[in-house]
């Protein structure tokens, strides 16, 4: 088990330099010069080639990539905004509180109704019930977040004044982006839980239970529930992931002051160094999250565990 | 087996404690700090909505308006420029041409910084100094020739141009060029401009949470009158119709830049007021004639100038804020020629003109380039677009990232561009130089890289002479000439506007679009 | 990485592929008992023509302004209202269907084809160049593909071209891995060891013998792949970098909108459902499809 964390822990380390160089990549094919942006309007060309060789501009691609990835890992340094000027660590560590806030609880959100919901489906299959949870499940992963986020702010804000429209401090703030992100996870997690469900009460053991006269509700809850959340737990993990990226354009709506807005402003603004910065995060806390998934698993499963011991 | 079972009931419980503890934790962490009170009754505190993020307050290594709209409360200048365009004594109380191109000032004696130290006039030459050599806003003070300054005492400094330069004073009002202190900035290295800032202003620097808002507070120890309110919070809400949402629901008492679309809903509201005036920036359509194409043709531009309808631009795009201009700069800007009358809407005459040019029916295509970064050039893209096909032109639009978009006009890609400009020094030197002497092609502003050797003529006698009668005569000239050439279709005047809640009192535009808030008083709520 | 939660998702992926596939005729015929789903294809034949058709059906030009109408209210004559230029919302739409579904099907196209050969290519051959494919897979999947997109995007520039580029490479890892899983159970019976045996090529082997079996997962993963590129392609028009404002684009509607919102809800509140409806189409035709496919779910 501990050789199976260590070789997980250490495959990060491929996958983030892989991210790390695609996302170089683009960036670097990016048009746009950052020392334009940099210097605005009217900059000598003087200045422009001393800012240029200060930034090391005037290096090949491989070796302004590398030299990135030297700080990153000897260092720890994520480089400095080109625009602000500012330690990309502590823009980052500023605003990752607010972007794991809004996913976290999204995710639970998401969680403690899509379950719920796939159960009610899938113990009535094919019933009025689990057609119209169905449905709404659906309708869920197909609104456009963003347009939700719209319909809320309408709605809440602007017709009912009933919560604020920016922000992300107090709960009132917090209602509008958490649900509107949510509804897409949580009707994917109600799918899952339910077809999940279903699988496992066709099973035989489950026949057993009710041909010996078990009453409904314990075979549920006890056989059937257990062993259905197993899968529904991996697309959590997925949906942490899939939640990250919503949050880009929930915060920008809300005016959220997290990693999604500071992406998009920094890839407007050729800002290479914060889009690289903030993207590796993004991808550790993934990678991370699905990792305690997969251990999770190992733990719970001896058949998964037995691959790696 | 049910055994295991349970072990994953028991992480996935703990997995949703530890989430909610996470939600829980990051909440009380980030409740807004309400500590910073007077010891006498409530703070007044006002809320101020900011379209942008301040880039940094080492304000010479950013010019952009967002930062310029906080460093203005925290900073002061030698010389102020009043709401009125006037230059008054701000840190320095006189100033006097000594010899041909050096000044001497002389500087207040009872002014500190927010760090307890004294001004002197080594702040001074230390902050002219920087800027000189600042990538960022050293064309500002370009005019500074930095081994003439020389302080004399402690509150007398010198400074020499090493050229004659007309509007020298005026660019020392500019915002960019408040007085920093220079222990202060050696000190705090990196971190100036970030955790440390440091100026003589009314309001001191307090927090700055990227991405979320600057606090200021007054700062007991200011030279001139003490502000009224105790603290400034500037919040950093980039969605226009947020900013309004907020204002409305009363979250904040100023919301800058009102969105046009957005200005009946602040006139229509009884608890707010709508401030607009002009400032100093214009929009223009910009006919590159780096490209071989017909536009090269004075007749082909005069006809596009005509078929463009900028009255139902304004009205429609912008809902009636600005006036159509009639030449390059507006009538704010010393220099200004008022002779000169806007171009009318005249489909026929631009008929006329492309058939006089050669071109009866048009019939050839023509690149237009916008930024994406504002909605309202976007749509004044589409109206061109449209307006040109009237007369057989067929635009090309290219909607592009706003860097992406600079870089390739400043080469002279497009063929038609939209872009503005703002002549923050208000003298038409800075309004006219780098947008049409042939010194200035590309990058440096002349994007349509209109060449006129009496042009070039004109902006260099304005530049290097401080014959005030000369220059006007001979700015009225230059814009005569372009107004007749047309480099570019001349849109409208662009305006400030900002949403005020009705508890705000004293708060006035300056055209620059930087406010002083320091006189801002506010009713209790 | 994601190894065993992959591989869980494999399995699921392997049992679908192992099912015996009922033939084309059986699976229409589920699919026409099956309500929702029909709707689903319907609103799609309707969209379909609908774009196909669009300049005979709009009632005006999609560039057409009329600055001195703008911002009319739902009307007679304008029957979903005009946009802030005095252009028809309802033409709009219209018009906007073919953006989105060619944006829709294209980035489909590209996500499959390129995903289907690193798929074919890792499932068939094993070994390190399936490590290779599926680690490039492992680290694509971990940049949120929406931010991955906007990157795209903003490099190569807004056009057409480039929205598909951007929305198709950010979506192959999810081919890649469910056309290897299908290679891979199909691979191992016995007909394939029999037609090697007889010497045949792999690339004859592939396409006779492993694509057709592996067809209909492909077309299920097809068509919620064309709901998830439809939002995405929306999403990067919301936030300004999808096509120039004066083309049709659902997702551009909903942005030029937004300024309006509060005042002229309808701006939104049209594309916005229309958007919806399409998605929800493609995502309920992928179900039934997928019902129909599988055997399992048929019998209750």
């Amino acid at each position: 088990m501990f050789r199976y964390i260590v070789k997980r822990i250490l495959w990060l380390i491929p996958i983030l330099l892989g991210v790390s160089f695609i996302v170089f990549t683009i960036m670097y094919l990016s048009p746009g010069d950052p020392v334009t942006m940099i210097l605005g309007e009217g900059a000598s060309e003087e200045a422009y080639q001393a800012l240029r060789t200060e930034m090391g501009f005037d290096q090949s691609f491989i070796v302004q990539f590398l030299n990135y990835v030297r700080g990153v890992v000897f260092e720890f340094d994520l480089g400095r905004s080109y625009v602000s000027n500012r330690v990309v660590l502590d823009e980052i560590l500023v605003r990752l509180p607010n972007t794991i806030r809004l996913a976290s609880w999204s995710i639970l959100f998401a969680t403690l109704i899509g379950i719920p919901l796939g159960v009610i489906s899938a113990t009535r299959p094919y019933s009025k019930v689990d057609n119209v949870v169905m449905f709404i499940s659906l309708v869920g992963v197909s609104m456009p977040t963003f347009w939700q986020a719209l319909l809320l702010i309408i709605l809440f804000t602007s017709t009912l004044g009933w919560l604020p429209a920016s922000g992300f401090t107090s709960w009132q703030q917090m209602i509008m982006p958490v649900f509107a992100l949510a509804t897409s996870s949580m009707g994917t997690i109600a799918r899952i839980t339910r077809s999940s469900m279903m699988d496992v009460l066709d099973q035989d053991y489950i026949r057993t239970s009710e041909a010996k006269g078990v009453s409904d509700r314990r075979v549920i809850f006890q056989h059937a529930l257990r062993n259905a959340l197993i899968p529904v737990v991996t697309v959590i993990g997925l949906q942490f992931g899939a939640l990250l990226g919503g949050a880009v354009l929930t915060e920008t709506i809300f005016s959220i002051n997290g990693l999604g807005t500071m992406m998009v402003n920094a890839i407007r603004t050729r800002d290479t160094m914060v889009v690289q910065g903030g993207v590796l995060f993004i991808a550790f806390i993934f990678t991370l999250v699905n990792l305690c998934v997969d251990i999770l698993y190992a733990y719970i499963d001896p058949r998964i565990r037995s691959q790696y011991d | 087996m049910i055994k295991q079972k349970n072990r994953l009931w028991f992480f996935f419980l703990a997995a949703v404690l530890f989430l909610a503890a996470c939600g829980s934790g990051g909440d009380s962490g980030n409740g807004s700090g309400g500590e910073a009170a007077a010891d006498d009754g409530e703070p007044k505190v006002l809320r101020v909505a900011n379209g942008a993020d301040p880039v940094t307050f080492d304000i010479q290594q950013t010019n952009d308006q967002a930062t310029t709209r906080i460093a203005k409360q925290i900073y002061d200048t030698l010389i102020v420029q009043t709401n009125d365009l006037e230059l008054v004594p701000g840190l320095a109380t006189e100033w006097e041409e000594v010899e041909e191109n050096l000044y001497e000032f002389k500087l207040r004696e009872d002014v500190t910084f927010h760090n307890g130290e004294p001004f002197t006039a080594d702040d001074v030459a230390f902050t002219l100094k920087r800027a000189v050599e600042s990538p960022t806003i050293g064309h500002i003070v370009d005019s500074i020739d930095p081994d003439s300054i020389e302080v004399i005492d402690d509150h007398t400094i010198r400074v020499g141009t090493s050229d004659t330069f007309g509007p020298f004073l005026t660019h020392l009002a500019h915002p960019a060029v408040g007085i920093l202190n220079e222990k202060a900035v050696e000190e705090a290295g990196d971190d100036y401009g970030v955790s440390v800032v440091v100026g003589t202003g009314p309001f001191e620097f307090e927090e700055w949470v990227t991405g979320t808002h600057v606090t200021t507070n007054r700062y007991e120890d200011y030279w001139g009158d003490a502000p009224e309110i105790d603290r400034i919070e500037f919040n950093t809400i980039a969605d226009p119709s947020v900013r309004l949402i907020e204002l409305e629901s009363g979250a904040v008492d100023i919301a800058y830049d009102i969105a046009p679309s957005d200005i009946p809903a602040v006139e229509e509201n009884s608890e707010l007021t709508l401030i607009n005036t002009p400032n100093l920036g214009a929009e223009y359509l910009g006919l590159s004639l780096h490209n071989d194409t017909p536009l090269r043709d004075v007749k082909v531009r005069q006809a596009i100038a005509h078929a463009v309808d900028v009255e139902a631009i304004i009205d429609t795009v912008y809902m009636g804020v600005g006036d159509q201009m009639s030449g390059p700069i507006n009538e704010l800007v010393f220099g200004f020629n008022d002779d000169l009358e806007p171009i009318e809407y005249d489909v026929d005459k631009a008929k006329d003109l492309l058939a006089e040019a050669g071109y009866p029916d048009g019939g050839f295509s023509l690149s237009l380039y916008v930024g994406d970064n504002s909605q309202e050039r976007i749509r004044v893209s589409q109206v061109v677009s449209e307006a040109l096909a009237e007369i057989g032109i067929t635009v090309e639009v290219q909607q592009m990232e706003w860097g992406a978009f600079l870089d390739s006009a400043a080469v002279g890609e497009p063929d038609m561009f939209l872009l503005g400009w703002t002549t923050v020094t208000t003298d038409a030197d800075y309004g006219l130089y780098p947008l049409f002497h042939s010194n200035s092609f590309g990058e440096a502003g002349n994007r349509t890289f209109y060449e006129n050797e009496r042009v070039d003529e004109l902006l260099d006698a304005g530049r290097y002479s401080t014959d005030q009668d000369q220059r006007l005569e001979d700015y009225r000239e230059v814009q005569e000439i372009i107004h007749e050439e047309v480099p570019w279709v001349f849109l409208q005047t662009r305006e400030n506007v900002t949403g005020l809640s009705n508890r705000v009192h004293g708060f006035e535009h300056h055209p620059t679009g930087s406010y002083d808030l320091s006189v801002v008083t506010l009713d209790a709520e | 990485m994601l190894l065993t939660s992959k591989k869980k998702i494999n399995q699921a992926e392997e049992e679908m592929m192992n099912v015996p596939r009922g033939s084309w005729a059986e699976i229409w015929y589920e699919l026409k008992r099956n309500r929702r789903a029909m709707f689903g294809l319907f609103f799609i034949l309707f969209l379909t023509l609908t774009a196909i058709f669009a300049d005979q059906i709009a009632p005006y030009g999609m560039r057409e302004q009329n600055l001195s109408n703008a911002l009319q209210f739902p009307n007679a004559t304008h029957w979903l209202g005009t946009d802030d230029l005095g252009r028809d919302i309802l033409s709009r739409m219209i018009y906007g269907t073919r953006v989105s579904l060619t944006v829709g099907v294209s980035a489909v196209a590209v996500s499959l084809i390129t995903g289907g050969i690193l798929g074919v290519v890792a499932g068939y051959y094993k070994g390190w160049i399936d490590t290779l494919i599926m680690r490039f897979c492992d680290i694509l999947l971990s940049i949120p593909s929406i931010l991955l997109a906007i990157a795209i995007v903003a490099s190569l520039g807004s056009s057409l071209r480039n929205l598909i580029i951007a929305i198709g490479i950010s979506n192959i890892p999810v081919f890649a891995r469910i056309i290897r899983s299908g290679v891979i159970s199909v691979k191992e019976q016995e007909f394939i060891e029999a037609s090697q045996a007889l010497g045949a090529n792999d690339i004859r082997i592939i396409f006779k013998h492993i694509l057709p079996n592996i067809l209909s997962p492909i077309i299920v993963q097809s068509s919620m792949g064309i709901a998830t590129a439809i939002l995405s392609a929306v999403g990067l028009g919301f936030i300004g970098l999808g096509l120039e404002a004066s083309i049709a684009e659902w997702g551009t509607m909903l942005n030029a909108g937004r300024g309006y919102i509060r005042t002229h809800y309808y701006l939104t509140l049209y594309p916005g459902l229309l958007i919806m409806l399409t998605v929800l189409s493609f995502n309920l035709l992928g179900d039934g499809l997928r019902d129909a496919i599988d055997p399992k779910m048929r019998e209750r």
